[in-house]
Formats: C-alpha cells, structure tokens, sequence
C-alpha cells in the first residue's frame, strides 16, 4: 500500500470484494462469530451443570430428611394409669388429666415389656415426646389399648435409609422381620422447631423467623429504598452533597453484611436496647443492607422512565408529586421490583449479621412474634451443619431443601407481580 | 427590533416583552418581543438551534424543568406575569396546554389519556360529564369516530398520527386558552401531518395557537402570522403572506428561498 498518497490510491483502486483477501477476512469474521457462539454455549452449560449438581446433591440427600423410620409400640394405658373415666377428658379436665399422666414412665415400662431390657436402643430418646403428642392431639386414646408408631434411634433409622453401625444393622433386621418397623413422611419435620434429638427436630420455627424477619426487611426497605430513589432522582438538586450522598449509597451495597451485624449489634441492641435474638432486631439488621440495593435499583428504573412521559404530564398541568405517582412510578415499578427480588433474595441467604445480634439462639418453639427469640433458615442450617449426631446431616440438606423452595416461591410471587405490573408499550 | 412588535393589538392573549433565556453561561435567546392573539395562529419558523423551540417553552414554563435554564424578561396571559410569584404554574400549563414533536400518549387506554388532565385539576363532578368531556376532546381532535369503539385499548397501540390527535385532544380536555405544538407533525407521514394541520385549522379561534415548525410550506398552510428566528433573535414577525411574499429583512428572504438554514 502506498502509504505517500493513500487518496489518488483509493480512488483509483476498486476494491475486490471477490479477492483472496476478503474471502479470508470474511472466513476469520464467521470463525470468530462461531467461537464467541462456543463459548457463550459453553459457559450457560457450565452454570446448568452446577445448578444440576446442586440440585439433584441436596434433593438426594435431603429427600431424606423429610422420612422418618418408625417402630412400633403396644401401650396399655389403662393398664399403667388406673382407670380415666371419660368425663375425666372432657372440658376443663382434659388439661389436668393429661398433666397428671407420667407419660415418660409409661413410654419406659413399655418398651421394657415389649422389647425386652434393653429395648430403649430401639428407639429416640425423646420418642416418649412423640407419644405425648399423640395422646393430647387424641386424648380418647388413653382409654384402651393402642398400637404407637413411634421415631426410631437414628441409628436404625440410617440403617434404614442407607447403612449404619453393625448393631443397628442387626436391630433393624429384625424389626422388619416382626413387621415393627415403617418408613413414613416426617410430619413433625415441617412443624416443629429446633431440638437436640434430630429424629424430633423440625425447621417450622426457622421458617417462620424467618417469614417474619423478611416481613420486618420488606416493610422498612422497600417504602425508605423507593421514597430516597424518588426523591435523589426527581427533586434533589444537583450538587456536591448529593453527589456525596450516591457514592455513600453506593458503598453501603457493597460492605460485607457482618459489619452490617456488628451496626445493629451496636445500634439496636446496645442503644436502643432492643430484645435480643428477635426477629425484629434481625429485620432491621438485614433492612440496611437491602435498602442501598433497592435504591440504586429504583433509581435506575425510575432513569430510564422516558422523559416524553413527564413531559406529557407536566404539559397537562400535574404537579411534580402527580408526575411521580401517576407516571413515573407505575413505569419504574417492574425495574424497582427487580431490585427488591435481588435484595430480599440476598437477605433471605444471609447468616452472619444475624449471628451478631444473636438470632443463632437455641429455639425450641416458633416465635410468635416480632420480639420473640428466633432464629432464621440459613442459620438454622448453620447450626445444624455443626452439629455432631449424625442423624443432623440429613436435616441439614432438608433445611437446605425448605429455603430454596421459600426462595423460589418468593421469587416466583415477585416475577408474578412484575409482569401484572408491567406496562405494555 | 422593536418595530417587529408593532402588532401589538388590545386583545393579545400572550405577550412577552424582551425575553432572554441563558442556559448556564450560554444565551439561547437574545430579547425576543412578541403577542399572541386567539384569532391568528402563530408559526415560528427557523433553522435548527435557532431558539424557537426554547422561546416556545417558556410560555408555558417547560424550561422550569431544566435546572440551569434562566429566564429574564415579561411574559404575561391575559395581562398577569406567569413568572410571578403569584403565578402557579401547575395551573399556568393547564392554562397554555403543549403538544409534542414526538407523539407521547401515556401508557394507558385512551379514556384515561384524554380523562387523565380533567381528572387531576377535578374538571368534571361525576362520570356522565367526564365521558362527555372525554368526548368532546376527542370529536374536536377529529378522532372520535377512528376510536369510539375502542376507549378501553391503550392509546399507545394507535397508529403515529392518530396518537398525535389524542395527545391535541388531551390537551383540549382541560380547556387551555392556549395551545403550544413543537413541530407537531415531524414524525408523521403527509396523510396524517394533513389531518393534524386541517385539525389547527379547526382549534383557531377557540384557543390562541403557537406551532413550531421547520416545514415553511405548513407554516405557509396553518398560520395567518410567522414569527422567524435566527440564531436566539426574532428577525421578523408578521402576516404570514407578508413574510412569504414580501420580507422585509434580508435574512428571512435567504430562509424561505431556501439560501440556507
């Protein structure tokens, strides 16, 4: 190429679309749209395969979790409580009825009578609590004699759902031999709360710490999040002090949520000496680290409202709050909905600002309400991760289980309210 | 300059005496005088980035919108200065309505769009007057009969130039006194600029109107009076035929022969 007159050469020259040249440059740029094709092929397949992988880890493990092995176990009651007349269950009787039966004594005498000395093995140690529970959800029970599917050690009840110690190997094969041992659906496992026996253990009050945490982060960060976006984008002036203000907000999203811990941790519990271990103080908490995710969420939706539609509004004479509420919001919410989802997903997951404000207290019932000790799914599973029966390993991946379903369901309500939102141009 | 005001007449609508506009350090009008009455229709005429759109704007206050946007100079409605401190201009631009160069109905059907203006300043005391109301815009914009079957479909799935009647007819539906168009027909095809400009036709008289455009041809069409701009100054303001057959400044006659611009 004649670098002195490029002008007189192009001019000159035509150029040849046919040419060895071209059809080599032509060749290289179909070779690099087919690589980037690989490669983007490549990368969305590695993502499903580890979503793959996870998915089908913790649903086999955790499956598990959500069966419970059961023996078998006669009980006389009449027998072991003297005679209870039936006037005795009824009423305002019932409770001190049921109060004055030793039920633990009974469940022991039991066991001894139908499995010999040392029939305890056979079963949980707090199986006797699950005999009660039988008796008061049916008291008339303790009128005759009844058969009681009862948890089984989880000993037997690995040997059942997978291999164990020899011994257990050995006593499961003769339940299943005497037809006193059933594999049946852990009700108690969605219903009830922490515990020490992990054949009783159930992640009820987790979920509903944890319900009630989100309720507590939605409720405070969505309302402040989308009021401080509105007001940065559409009234703020433009000056030093905002610009300070965005680059604040823009850091606080990216601080890691245990500083967040040790803020509420200083603020509400040592300051405002708020209760320990609740839900609130935990809402709270997880409130400030999702609202800068909301706000810079909302205030990109509410950017990309088309000004056209706040022309036409203001040209028709709404005031700036009309402009906000009756235009520019209803546009921007499929944007600020998306934020929320993100935000609210990474509060659902998190676990160590709670476990600075104590939320990873040992608790045996769900709390009833906002200032109740708690604690929340992913603590939960923390907790249980850590414990060293291993009857725990298979409740953890059902722990696991209960939050991915809670937070698919959760996403899932949000895409629904997002599209019924969205505004079809 | 001065003697390009010489219109002034008692009934002017709007007036506006020696406006300047800066954005930040930048002029962007250099004292511009002028009345509108409600029996002309006014064009501006001008070659882009003369100022025309931005004087446009302040009659109605839309450059409020733009923080560094200043404004200096009178502008009265009906005698009362709209940037007075007494002047609220939520009212002001219900008062001096404004239609766009790009057709912008709202998201919604096209009842709510019409409904939408009578509706926020409470026009109308129950329903049964509101769709009168609602119709009444609509007949006046000349698209009553392309959409009464169809109120509830949203007013943005109407083709360019029937969304640029419905944004006339939301304009029209809370009774402005004056109309502002932006080069209302820029973005449609010549059937609908010629709805949109036999439309203008129709509104004269009832409202004072003011229409931007860069086609001199429509400015020939729709409007008895035509103001030019040039670079921030009016250099010229007077009847239409005047100012097409027989200018008086230099300037003008290389515009409408088309010397440059």
């Amino acid at each position: 190429m004649s670098a002195s007159n490029p002008p007189a050469a192009t001019a000159s020259r035509k150029t040849d679309w046919m040419g060895d040249a071209m059809q080599r440059r032509i060749a290289r740029r179909y070779a690099a749209e087919r690589r980037f094709k690989f490669f983007g092929l490549a990368a969305v397949a590695i993502s499903s395969l580890f979503l793959a992988f996870l998915l089908v880890v913790m649903v086999g493990n955790g499956a598990k979790g959500f069966i419970t092995t059961e023996a078998t176990l006669t009980v006389d009651l009449p027998a072991a409580t003297g005679s209870i007349s039936p006037d005795q269950l009824t009423g305002p009787r019932l409770s001190a009825t049921m109060a004055s039966i030793d039920v633990r004594r009974i469940f022991d005498q039991a066991v001894q009578a139908q499995y010999g000395k040392d029939g305890a093995r056979y079963f949980a140690t707090t199986a006797w609590t699950a005999l009660r529970d039988q008796l008061i959800d049916n008291p008339n029970l303790v009128m005759g004699k009844t058969r009681f599917w009862l948890p089984t050690s989880s000993d037997i009840d690995r040997a059942a759902k997978d291999r164990s110690t020899p011994e257990a190997e050995a006593d499961y094969a003769v339940l299943t031999q005497k037809g006193d041992v059933r594999q049946s659906f852990n009700m108690q496992f969605l219903t009830g709360s922490d515990g020490t026996d992990p054949a009783r253990v159930g992640i009820w009050g987790a979920l509903k710490g944890s319900l009630i945490t989100m309720v507590v982060t939605l409720f405070l960060a969505f309302p402040v999040g989308v009021l401080a976006a509105v007001y940065l984008e559409e009234y703020a002036p433009k000056n030093r002090f905002t610009d300070l203000i965005e680059v604040s907000i823009n850091n606080l999203a990216a601080v890691p949520s245990i500083i967040f811990g040790l803020l509420g941790l200083a603020v509400f519990l040592q300051f405002l000496s708020m209760p320990r271990s609740a839900a609130l103080v935990g809402g709270l908490t997880l409130a400030l680290m999702t609202m800068p995710v909301i706000v810079i969420a909302a205030r990109n939706a509410i950017k990309a409202v088309p000004p056209s539609i706040r022309e036409a509004a203001m040209g028709v004479g709404a005031s700036p709050v009309q402009v906000v509420f009756h235009h520019v919001l209803p546009l921007a919410i499929p944007g600020i909905m998306t934020g929320t989802i993100i935000g609210m997903a990474r509060a659902l997951g998190e676990t160590a600002p709670l476990l600075m404000i104590g939320m990873r207290a040992f608790t045996t019932t769900p709390p009833d309400g906002l200032t109740d000790p708690a604690t929340v799914l992913p603590v939960q599973i923390f907790l249980w991760s850590d414990e060293v029966n291993r009857g725990f390993v298979e409740k953890t991946s059902a722990a696991i289980i209960v939050l991915l379903v809670f937070l698919l369901s959760m996403n899932a309500i949000a895409v629904y309210l997002r599209n019924r939102f969205e505004t079809r141009w | 300059m001065l003697d390009n005001t010489a219109t002034t007449s008692t009934k002017s609508k709007m007036s506006a005496r020696d406006v300047k506009v800066f954005y930040g350090e930048k002029q962007a009008i250099k004292g511009v005088s002028i009345d509108i009455d409600m029996d002309n229709v006014v064009a501006f005429i001008g070659p882009s980035g003369c100022g025309k759109s931005t004087f446009l704007r302040t009659l109605n206050r839309m450059n409020d919108t733009i923080p560094i946007a200043r404004v200096e100079g009178d502008i009265t409605l009906d005698g009362e200065n709209i940037y007075s401190s007494s002047m609220d201009v939520v009212q002001l631009r219900a008062r001096v309505g404004m239609v766009f160069q790009k057709p912008n109905p709202f998201p919604k059907s096209i009842y709510d769009n019409v409904a939408y203006g009578p509706r926020i300043h409470g026009l109308a005391p129950n329903k049964a007057e509101l769709d009168q109301i609602v119709e009444n815009s609509l007949v006046r914009a000349g698209l009553w009969n392309e959409v009464k079957d169809r109120l509830q479909d949203s007013g943005t799935a109407l083709s360019g130039g029937q969304q640029q009647r419905l944004c006339i007819a939301r304009a029209i539906a809370v009774d402005p006194e004056v109309i502002l168009m932006d080069e209302p027909c820029s973005a449609l095809d010549p059937i609908a600029t010629a709805k949109i400009e036999e439309l203008i036709h129709e509104l004269r008289g009832r409202y004072a109107i003011v229409i931007v455009t860069h086609n001199m041809q429509q400015a020939a069409r729709v409007s008895q009076k035509t103001a030019f701009f040039h670079l921030g100054t009016m250099v010229e303001y007077g009847d239409t035929s005047d100012i097409f057959t027989n200018p008086r400044e230099e300037r003008t006659r290389d515009y409408i022969t088309g010397r440059y611009g």
